[in-house]
């Protein structure tokens, strides 16, 4: 399915529910709920609980989707929100003095592909989850909507609102960081 | 590390972390929690309004009940009023006491400043006298070196007669009256040495 199409579809639907379709929203969260749980859990550290952040995004497109005049993809505009409702929930959570919980090794253990991980363990993958998110926000933003959700440089300068020379120093900045702290995990591998 | 080892290395992190755990969402779980945002934001703000409201109320009729008003008494009205014109009285009194003793002081300071003043001014009988004795003294001197220097006796006598006349009650003419005495004395004293007697009154 090409990406025009499925833009139009987007259309579609966001025509439907502001005509008053409740299904034609039923059919966007079915459609993009995971990926917005994924981008949120990645953002806020690997928490795995991360209802309350969905629920906020999607109440938020719910109360903005008749205001959606389809200038960027749909999956764009819900990524906006939940980028900006994890840096809100990050902010709280500062304050409040949360510690952040990442997600249970054990439970994940033999869920990720084992045959090409060599030395590789839970520990390692914990380290480097950590270390993104030791990564001050802009570069954390940019790191993880690049290599992990695997936007597109027009989409992710969309998103953050920055030129992509921009998010390009901040992505050299976040990888500069991150081999600093993590080169010892390429040292074996070419 | 290259550009794709970063990114096989985060996914790979990011498959071990673990798949996120959330509710399903749908219009209806929306639409209720919407309600409960309008329940909240309405109750609250009424809620804290109405216990604001209790609270002023409370607060007004314990200060009325706490404080009340005091029922009029006429005879202690007039009891304080008797009082105040007593003290008035005194009070007074005891400025126009206070207004005398300081007029008192202040006729005191001006008495004493006019006697300092006074004893400043010589006195004026005493320096007529002291003229007095001076004139009398120069005019006893000048018959003195008649007498005694120029050895004119009968101006000298006249001097001396002169100066009992003009100052008969001064120190000087007692001197003058002596003088005196002391030529008639000689003259007598002359006379027996040449046999003659001669006997004048004194007219002093």
């Amino acid at each position: 399915m090409s990406a025009m199409v499925r833009t139009s579809e987007e259309l579609d639907l966001a025509t439907q529910f502001r005509q008053g379709d409740d299904s034609a929203f039923d059919r966007i969260v079915e459609r993009h709920s995971a990926e917005v749980a994924a981008l949120a859990n990645r953002l806020l550290g690997w928490p795995s609980d991360v209802d309350d952040i969905v629920q906020e995004v999607f109440l938020s497109a719910f109360l903005g989707l008749r205001k959606f005049r389809g200038e960027c993809r749909l999956r764009t505009w819900l990524f906006t929100i939940t980028v900006n409702k994890c840096r809100s929930f990050r902010f709280r959570r500062r304050w409040s003095l949360t510690r952040v919980v990442t997600g249970d090794p054990e439970a994940t253990v033999g869920s990720g592909p084992s045959g090409d991980q060599g030395a590789m363990d839970e520990e390692t993958f914990a380290r480097v989850r950590r270390t993104v998110q030791a990564l001050p926000r802009r570069y954390r933003e940019v790191t993880v909507l690049r290599y992990l959700q695997g936007l597109q440089t027009q989409e992710i300068c969309e998103m953050l609102g920055i030129t992509a020379n921009a998010m390009q120093v901040r992505l050299n900045r976040a990888k500069t960081r991150l081999r600093e702290q993590l080169g010892d995990l390429f040292e074996d591998r070419p | 590390m290259t550009d794709e080892g970063i990114r096989a290395l985060l996914q790979r992190a990011d498959t071990a972390g673990g798949n996120p755990v959330f509710s399903t969402v749908s219009v209806v779980r929306i639409r209720r929690r919407l309600r409960e945002r309008r329940i909240i934001r309405t109750t609250v703000p009424l809620t804290a309004a109405a216990v604001v409201a209790l609270a002023v109320a409370i607060l007004t009729n314990s200060r009325q009940t706490q404080i009340p008003l005091p029922e009029p008494q006429p005879e202690r009205i007039a009891s304080i009023e008797e009082q105040v014109k007593q003290l008035k009285a005194q009070t007074d009194a005891t400025l126009k006491l206070v207004q005398e003793v300081l007029e008192k002081d202040r006729q005191r300071e001006r008495l004493a400043a006019l006697e300092a003043e006074l004893a400043g001014i010589p006195d004026p009988v005493r320096q007529m006298e002291e003229r007095v004795d001076k004139a009398a003294f120069v005019l006893l001197y000048q018959a003195d070196r008649l007498y005694k220097e120029l050895n004119q006796t009968e101006s000298a006598v006249a001097a001396y007669k002169e100066v009992i006349q003009l100052f008969p009650t001064n120190q000087w003419a007692d001197v003058a009256r002596e003088r005196l005495d002391q030529i008639e004395q000689r003259r007598i004293n002359k006379s027996e040495d040449k046999g003659e007697t001669k006997c004048e009154p004194r007219n002093v």
